[in-house]
């Protein structure tokens, strides 16, 4: 599971025997525990606060957690560790910066369940699309109704389908219990499926 | 029969490769037998599909790196020597990634490339789980690639000459994640690994031994395979005239 980062050979070697020898003990293993999954994390940032700019002031903010804490870290899944300071750090992010939008995460089934689905959780197929209609979908509608997920069931979704972690790593990563990933990638994938497909009838909103 | 959500969560679960071998085969033969089931199931898969090909990953600017490292202690601002020395070790590293790729390429390289496909299949025996997705089912292994690396494998069903498929799972070879499909026979596991080697010519399947374990190695439009299995050697020969037979699957 060692993975190494082709970015720190050239800055290894390039590194001077100035640094202190702490300070040269703790960011060799920032490079190696943090610094392969930075794509990872900025890939989950740009999901979370939904714009470029504020996603690298997430991961950069992670980061330096990261670094803080390196030291906790103790072996085992470190790509899992990361993304766990990311995601913890954007909700922090967007708590302090844009309260207005903060969304109460806690308890979204019940929100859905009074929402749109009286009969939830024994409800029916009822405007679930076909695959083939889902197929069609075209990509700006696609990140659309990704970006347009409430933030649970996003991260539920972009971790597993595009991060590829398991349930059990996303429940370590988001707190929740195993059952609850189960029902909430469901829903997700429900949501979104009925989203790219529905903006079909109604093309401009 | 509308669907209960008890079978949703399973249907998704079994997509996602977190069922085991037993369950996941129980609940294909459902799938076989039930129409929402296998329209829940088509639907996941639409779906994920439709997210591969369509959601592009976006990599993190040089200049966020840039900072992350500087902030942590890897990198300093740049006086002329230290450029020198960091445009030196780019050449350095450019050479022994040439190098690297040549030999994957070089065919006198297959015994190390056995050696470490040989230990990937004993350390997954060891494992609680020797695959990472668990399916019978083609349809199923091939899309779960999708999206963990470049390029899905071909995989081909080869259960009625009593070879059945396991599932899938990734292996590291030289830093690089590639796909090696589970097969049974009888008792035994074969691990067949596909590593795209373009450029690489065909060549006909080549037998050794790696400890005590039969390899297999062949290699057929731009992919070398590597079969390892502690089947007999007419087995894993068989086998491997079986999957290279196979049609290609659509």
């Amino acid at each position: 599971m060692a993975v190494r980062t082709p970015a720190s050979v050239p800055i290894r070697q390039a590194a001077p025997a100035e640094i202190a020898l702490t300070a040269e003990d703790d960011s060799a293993r920032f490079a190696r525990v943090v610094l392969p999954y930075l794509g990872d994390a900025y890939e989950l940032a740009r999901w979370l606060a939904g714009n470029r700019t504020d996603a690298e002031d997430i991961v950069q903010e992670a980061c330096l957690r990261a670094f803080r804490g390196i030291l906790r870290f103790k072996e085992g899944n470190a790509r899992a560790w990361v993304l766990t300071i990311v995601r913890n750090t954007a909700y922090t992010w967007l708590g302090r910066n844009r309260p207005a939008n903060l969304v109460i995460t806690d308890d979204l089934e019940a929100i859905e369940r009074a929402e749109n689905h009286p009969d939830y959780p024994t409800g029916s197929d009822i405007e679930t699309p076909e695959a083939a209609l889902i197929a069609k979908a075209d990509a700006a509608r696609v990140q659309t109704a990704l970006a347009a997920l409430p933030a649970a069931f996003r991260e539920t979704l972009v971790l597993r389908d595009l991060q590829g972690f398991d349930y059990r790593e996303i429940a370590a990563i988001t707190g929740v219990p195993v059952g609850t990933v189960m029902s909430r990638l469901a829903r997700a994938r429900r949501r979104l499926m009925g989203s790219i497909v529905k903006d079909d009838d109604d093309a401009h909103v | 029969m509308p669907m209960s959500e008890e079978d949703r969560l399973l249907v998704h679960a079994y997509l996602d490769g977190e069922l085991d071998f037993a369950d996941a085969l129980a609940l294909e033969k459902r799938i076989a037998e039930d129409q929402a089931l296998m329209k829940e199931r088509d639907r996941v898969m639409a779906l994920r599909n439709v997210l591969h090909t369509l959601i592009e990953p976006e990599r993190p600017s040089p200049a966020l790196r840039a900072r992350i490292e500087t902030a942590v202690g890897l990198r300093r601002r740049l006086r002329p020597r230290s450029l020198l020395a960091m445009a030196a070790s780019i050449m350095l590293a450019a050479v022994l990634g040439s190098a690297a790729t040549f030999l994957v390429v070089g065919s006198r390289d297959e015994d190390s490339l056995a050696d470490i496909v040989v230990s990937d299949h004993i350390r997954a025996l060891m494992a609680p789980q020797s695959v990472d997705v668990v399916s019978s089912d083609k349809h199923t292994v091939k899309p779960w690639f999708n999206g963990r690396i470049p390029e899905a494998p071909r995989v081909v069903d080869l259960a009625k000459d009593d070879f059945p498929l396991v599932g899938g799972r990734l292996d590291v070879v030289r830093g690089e994640p590639v796909p090696t499909l589970v097969y049974r026979h009888h008792k035994h596991i074969i691990s067949l690994t596909a590593i795209a080697t373009k450029g690489k010519s065909d060549t006909t399947p080549q037998k050794r031994t790696d400890d005590g374990y039969n390899v297999v190695t062949w290699t057929e439009g731009g992919v070398t395979y590597l079969a390892v299995s502690d089947v007999s050697d007419a087995d894993l020969t068989h086998f491997v005239e079986l999957f290279r037979m196979a049609p290609a699957d659509q």
